[in-house]
């Protein structure tokens, strides 16, 4: 900013012409500011500039671009997926407790139960294994819950 | 967005009643990209920025203090999520994507090719001025000339004091100007 001769001029400093240009000043400080805009040419100038600036700023415009989708959809994925994630864990743990039940009191051979016990402990073993890797991951996923 | 209308929405959110939140989000949508696409500088990462933006927005609702409007609390925390995101990735603001952006007005076919192409240059000049001047400077421009926020809206959006507005602006448009100055465009 350059520096105005005025006295009247020189109060109005790059604050007041900012404000001045974005319509933030009471009517009064208005008038303060179009006085001195009146007795100084070089104040008059920097306006110009800084509302050229303003208006051609202003008419950038941002095309939306082929068939934008709107973001509803996932952020709604988002924020049901938890109550999701509760359901299906309360679920697995009742039916978990319920078959280990039936599967303690059947009156099976041990044999049976021993071979039956192992399948489901490796299977449970390498899906809990996978999942600790997956859970890992997300962890440090800074897009964890971006939809795509 | 009436604001009867968004404080009772916020006030079903507030209650868990997720699906009050889709007429915010579409309403807030399209500003919000616009603001994101002029922070990230392009569509790609702005979606994902706007999109963890709604959610955090969301998640951080039963604190909101329905007296205060929606819209400037809302566009802090996408511009948190800009930032955020660009300091993660080391990202830079891409001008090529920005450049594909630029919308072309109805009435410029009837100005002939020549003005179309005098007003596309104007624009890239402007665009990669505003590269060039840093997130901080951009960011302070997009809320007031795009956005068109008052100061005390800005204040609140970029977590400053009012009375500091006005010199940001200052600041950002000199910067800007100056970039101008340097591609040999000459205002007014």
């Amino acid at each position: 900013m350059e520096q105005h001769p005025s006295p009247d001029a020189g109060a109005i400093g790059p604050d007041e012409l900012m404000r001045y240009l974005d319509g933030e000043m009471t009517p009064e400080q208005r008038r303060l500011v179009e006085s001195a805009l009146e007795q100084s040419t070089e104040l008059q100038r920097d306006l110009a500039v800084f509302r050229a600036l303003k208006e051609d700023v202003q008419g950038l415009t941002f095309r939306s671009g082929p068939v934008q989708r709107s973001v509803w959809d996932d952020v709604n994925g988002s924020l049901n997926r938890p109550m999701g994630f509760a359901f299906l864990t309360v679920g697995l743990v009742i039916w978990l407790t319920y078959g280990t039940y039936l599967f303690a009191t059947s009156t099976a051979s041990p044999w049976e139960k021993l071979g039956t016990a192992a399948i489901a402990i490796g299977m449970l073993q390498l899906l809990a294994s996978v999942i600790w890797d997956r859970y890992r991951d997300w962890q440090t996923d800074p897009y964890r819950n971006v939809n795509r | 967005m009436q604001r009867q209308l968004e404080i009772e929405l916020i006030r079903k959110c507030k209650a868990g009643q997720s699906r009050f939140y889709e007429p915010l989000v579409r309403a807030y949508e399209p500003s919000g990209m616009r603001l994101a696409v002029a922070m990230m500088g392009n569509a790609e990462d702005a979606k994902d920025a706007l999109q963890l933006a709604f959610i955090k927005t969301y998640d951080t609702l039963p604190r909101f203090d329905l007296r205060r409007p929606f819209g400037p609390w809302f566009f802090q925390i996408l511009r948190n999520q800009c930032r955020d995101m660009l300091r993660s990735r080391k990202a830079k603001f891409n001008f090529e994507a920005l450049d594909e952006r630029l919308e072309q007005r109805p009435g410029d076919a009837e100005r002939g090719p020549e003005r179309v192409q005098e007003r596309t240059a104007a624009k890239e000049l402007l665009w990669k001025g505003l590269e060039s001047i840093g997130a901080e400077h951009r960011e302070i421009l997009v809320l007031k000339e795009l956005e068109g926020f008052r100061y005390a809206e800005i204040a609140q959006i970029l977590d400053i004091p009012e009375g500091t507005v006005a010199s940001r602006l200052y600041h950002a448009r000199s910067a800007l100007k100056g970039a101008l100055s340097e591609m040999n465009a000459e205002y007014p």
